[in-house]
């Protein structure tokens, strides 16, 4: 680990994710994951929960570095940290209403995390509910949709994939796909507001 | 009317930035005027953004897992034997290119799960010793100190030096500062942080008092009942007894003339009355017993035990039988029984005298030997007796 690698400053970290360097994405998530690792498994966490919080964490993380929207006021290490601490305190509330033994004695660090997670939980529920919103949709519409928003797909590429006849008729078909998603979508979100 | 497709379309055309220059300039100007469009067009970029953004999320989310299972993986690898061998290898290369090997660590699994429990109450363990570490401590000090109190008196048994700084001291600097309000400032003495009793051993000089009283001591004054007072040096000491031998070395000092007393070399008889006569304040105080028994503390020959109330300050006061012969040296008392007190057989006085005459040879301690005291009535002796009593003051 770390053999032959470029070790990055926090400076660095920030703007290789911003450029989207995926070698530096994985470094300070190998960086980073033993403390988070040791953090849930001394509050009676497993393996398994630890990753699942900490990759959680570095999403937030992630999201808010290419969001643009981050503002650090401490190292990333710490900022992280205090993100899967928060995350982790959460799981454990709901996991177990009673016995859960919370160690939230630490002091409390400005970090900006918990604005951010507020934000992010924000956002995962819009998130979720994209989700849901494609699951309903049926199928050629979610292929047609995911192929051209998420994996940015070219409308000649989706023409040829879903045997249209020209890519006029393709584009058609997807605001008609989408003009049902946005139905479903915002059905759904406003629900959930 | 158009459909809500082709606004889509439109949309997404004005996005991407494929609207010719005129198209785009007139549905700016159709956004500011109409506001329903605006909010379609809104609605629709917050559609498309939640939809990219979610790509993008489930994107990332593949990729961490991408590298987390590299990771375990990686770890893994380095455990199985081939690895090991393969990093044998690296090592011997490490070694060869100079560069230190980093020792790696492999655990049993008790020992992984003792190396938890660890991790786990590493803090509290922590704590727990360095309270116990303290607890032992502050014990061992507070008994040593304790004990230190009690010094040199072991098991009840108590010196009778005389703490002066503690007493007298409190009450001078009162009234002192009293007296001193507006009077000029007398020459300070300093009292002297102890004081024992002495007695005259030979005409030209020569005291004795009990060891302990000089005990640490950087000087000694001797102060007469007269407030007359020498400066002396022990001459011998003997710590098993309790005896010390002082020298007066004022030049002024012209010897203290006959003494009244003699020294009594036998031992004497088992309720024998006695008395001494002592400092243990500022003026001479008599006290008067008898002889309880003809052993001292546990059991040492070298001392009786007397039923005289003796008090701090009395040590090294001379005790003297009815005939006025010396018997003994004021030594101490025994503090959990009733009016046991303890003095230097004088037999012993006297070996140590010997033994010290013969060996300065040519300068031999001129010992009393009639005792002008007996047949007298005891206030008789007493007024005979007194001048030959001193304050031995310790200075450390």
């Amino acid at each position: 680990m770390g053999k032959g690698q470029p070790s990055f400053t926090d400076e660095e970290f920030v703007a290789a994710i911003r450029r989207d360097d995926d070698r530096a994405l994985a470094q300070l998530y190998r960086l980073h994951f033993p403390m988070i690792s040791h953090y849930v498994l001394q509050n009676s966490g497993t393996e398994d929960e630890a990753k699942d919080v900490y990759q959680e964490g570095v999403m937030v993380f992630y999201e808010k570095v290419r969001d643009g929207s981050l503002e650090l006021s401490c190292q990333i290490k710490t900022y992280l940290y205090a993100v899967c601490r928060r995350l982790w305190l959460k799981r454990l509330t709901d996991k177990t209403r009673f016995g859960g033994r919370l160690d939230d004695h630490e002091p409390y660090l400005e970090t900006g995390a918990e604005a951010d997670l507020e934000e992010a939980e924000e956002r995962d529920r819009r998130l979720g509910t994209m989700a849901q919103a494609l699951d309903r949709i049926g199928e050629p519409c979610r292929s047609l949709l995911e192929g051209f928003y998420l994996l940015d797909k070219s409308m000649q590429q989706l023409t040829a994939e879903f045997g249209y006849t020209n890519a006029d008729n393709a584009k058609n078909q997807k605001y008609k796909c989408l003009v049902r998603l946005k139905k479903l979508f915002f059905n759904q979100y406003q629900e959930l507001i | 009317m158009k459909t809500e497709a082709d606004y889509y379309a439109l949309f997404d055309a004005y996005r991407s930035g494929g609207l010719a220059k005129e198209e785009r300039t007139t549905l700016e100007h159709r956004l500011a005027a109409d506001p329903e469009l605006a909010r379609r067009l809104q609605e629709f970029e917050e559609l498309t953004g939640t939809l990219t953004a979610y790509g993008r999320r489930l994107a990332l989310r593949r990729k961490l897992h991408a590298i987390h299972a590299d990771m375990d993986a990686e770890r893994a690898v380095r455990l199985t034997p081939l690895a090991k061998a393969a990093e044998e290898d690296e090592r011997l290369e490490q070694f060869a290119t100079g560069r230190a090997p980093r020792p790696a660590l492999r655990i049993s699994r008790t020992e992984e799960k003792l190396r938890q429990f660890w991790q786990g109450h590493r803090a509290t363990m922590m704590v727990a010793a360095a309270v116990a570490v303290l607890a032992v401590f502050t014990t061992l000090l507070g008994m040593e100190m304790y004990r230190a109190s009690q010094k040199p008196s072991l098991y009840g048994y108590t010196v009778l030096r005389r703490e002066v700084e503690r007493i007298k001291r409190n009450q001078r600097s009162m009234n002192r500062t009293l007296n001193q309000m507006d009077a000029p400032q007398p020459d300070k003495l300093n009292p002297g942080k102890f004081s024992g009793t002495g007695f005259a051993l030979t005409a030209d000089g020569y005291l004795v008092t009990s060891y302990h009283v000089i005990q640490g001591a950087d000087s000694l004054l001797i102060e007469s009942r007269e407030r007359q007072r020498y400066r002396a040096e022990p001459v011998f000491t003997d710590v098993a007894h309790d005896l010390a031998i002082l020298q007066i070395k004022d030049k002024s000092f012209k010897g203290f003339g006959r003494l009244p007393y003699a020294f009594k070399r036998g031992q004497s008889e088992l309720g024998e009355r006695v008395y001494t006569l002592g400092y243990p304040r500022e003026d001479l105080v008599f006290n008067d017993g008898s002889l309880s028994a003809r052993s001292g503390f546990e059991g040492d020959t070298g001392f009786y035990q007397i039923s005289i109330p003796v008090n701090p300050g009395n040590s090294g006061g001379p005790l003297l039988d009815d005939k006025g012969n010396l018997i003994g040296i004021i030594s101490g008392r025994q503090m959990d029984v009733q009016s046991a007190a303890f003095a230097t057989k004088s037999s012993y006085l006297m070996r140590l005298v010997d033994s010290l005459g013969t060996a300065h040879a040519g300068k031999p301690y001129n010992m009393p030997r009639t005792n002008l005291l007996s047949g007298t009535s005891r206030p008789q002796q007493i007024r005979k007796l007194q001048d030959y009593v001193f304050v031995v003051k310790v200075y450390e």
